[in-house]
């Protein structure tokens, strides 16, 4: 861990707010997919982000996960102005601080067709932190149910199972801040009822959850506050 | 540092694992070279003397169409797996992905041509046998300043809608001095003036590859930007 990611660390301890995002707007080209979203999220919060197609829920999750930089506006995530906008000066270091912290599932999820489900597991953990022992993936995969899968080529594995996947990487990380696309996309109900799980442990374990989906039933179970956007813009906010 | 050597590592681990799996991109690259190697043969006739004048010329715009041919599927498979976008949300410098990369890259390449210079020894009729410590030096230096300008140039091309023609585009004017070095240090080599003329071409190639990484390296963050 580097001085300025340690320093970062230390100096968001007390932080109550997880996101707080104020007047966001995103362009793509002429087409504005954020226009001036105004969003504080306190920490420990469930937020189900609910909307249409093209509402701005996608784009919003990337700006917040580090993936986007704000056309205009301020967006601060566990105690770190992005980059970007307005504010945002320090780019690598609290980009990297984030990201230390929190992380995006998107909704056709991140594993490679020809590795195993163990490999993709292990190639993750690499890329996260020093080594972790394939008992420990084993046991990570046999959690979400793949267990007899850990061996097969993901080019084999069916939606249901690569979502599963995806919440084991997930879940090889310590996470403040959990930012999950569509979770609950082309999943049957044992899928979704897994998902729902791991926002629980998620929940129980402190962090900060945020979930877009169009299924708002799913969506809403576990969420504390309902965002609607319409637009780019945020449509109503209130208690679940 | 030793995160970016793990993380660089654990991306070339995945892509060699990919690669021995599939077997793809090693297979098409062998064919398309061997047919290159051929055509080249073919095009200049049963002039013996002139193919063995040109062979070290022929070889390096073998490995240059070849190599770029399998620039684009590195970043490639990252867009099938998700995104290179997604690579970035794993903590620490997204150099690592550059790195691990262009050792995939280069590796690759370096294997190709084991097997492409004896070939085009045996096709040409050229002494490449005896100089065989030198020309992998100039193999070495000629390929890792491929890989270091092509890596970054497929990184960037990526998610361009026309990206198989834009890369040779903007690929082949950087490489000219990579070309250029390598042609003419395996030409001085094979003229057994490895000390004289190969010097000042080995001393270009070196020197131009040190300069392209660093700048490659330093910018290679802004090229995953969104």
């Amino acid at each position: 861990m580097t001085g300025a990611v340690r320093d970062a660390t230390v100096a968001v301890r007390d932080v109550t707010v997880a996101v707080r995002v104020e007047g966001l707007t995103r362009r793509f080209g002429r087409r504005w997919a954020l226009r001036g979203v105004d969003l504080d999220i306190d920490s420990g919060a469930s937020v189900a982000l609910l909307g249409s197609n093209g509402t701005g829920k996608t784009t919003l999750l990337r700006v917040l996960s580090t993936l986007l930089r704000p056309t205009a506006g301020r967006v601060e995530v566990l105690g770190q102005v992005l980059p970007g906008g307005a504010g945002g000066a320090h780019g690598a270091s609290s980009t990297d601080a984030v990201r230390r912290r929190s992380t995006l599932m998107t909704p056709h999820g991140h594993a490679y067709e020809e590795l195993t489900g163990l490999e993709n597991l292990r190639f993750a953990a690499r890329m996260s932190g020093p080594a972790v022992e394939s008992s420990r993936l084993l046991k990570t995969l046999d959690d979400v149910g793949l267990e007899d899968a850990a061996h097969t080529a993901v080019r084999a594995y069916s939606t249901g199972m690569r979502k599963r996947l995806e919440l084991a990487r997930l879940s090889l990380r310590t996470l403040e801040l959990v930012l999950l696309d569509e979770p609950f996309a082309s999943l049957d109900d044992e899928g979704v009822s897994l998902v729902q799980a791991a926002i629980g442990r998620w929940r129980d374990g402190g962090a900060t959850v945020v979930v877009a989906s169009h299924r708002t039933r799913a969506a809403t179970e576990r969420a504390d506050r309902v965002v609607r956007l319409e637009h780019g813009r945020v449509a109503s906010d209130e208690p679940s | 540092m030793s995160e970016l050597f793990r993380r660089s590592s654990a991306i070339l681990w995945k892509d060699l694992l990919t690669e021995t799996r599939t077997r793809q991109g090693f297979t098409a690259m062998l064919s398309f070279s061997a047919l290159v190697l051929l055509l080249f043969s073919f095009a200049f006739g049963p002039d013996a003397a002139l193919l063995a004048r040109l062979s070290g010329g022929l070889v390096w715009v073998a490995i240059v169409f070849t190599g770029t041919l399998s620039l684009g599927r590195a970043f490639q498979s990252e867009e099938l797996a998700g995104g290179a976008q997604l690579l970035r949300l794993y903590p620490g410098d997204v150099r690592a992905l550059y790195l691990g990369k262009l050792a995939g890259n280069f590796l690759l390449l370096a294997a190709l041509e084991t097997l492409l210079f004896p070939a085009a020894a045996i096709l040409f009729g050229a002494e490449f046998g005896p100089h065989a410590p030198g020309l992998a030096f100039v193999a070495l230096l000629g390929t890792l300043g491929f890989s270091v300008i092509g890596t970054f140039f497929a990184a960037l091309t990526v998610h361009l809608r026309a990206r198989e023609l834009l890369l040779p585009i903007l690929l082949f004017p950087a490489l000219v001095p990579v070309v250029l070095g390598s042609v003419g240090a395996t030409d001085a080599m094979l003229a057994g003036d490895p000390l004289g003329r190969a010097s000042g071409w080995l001393r270009l190639l070196a020197a131009y590859d040190v300069i392209m990484f660093v700048v490659c390296v330093w910018i290679f963050p802004i090229v995953l930007e969104e």
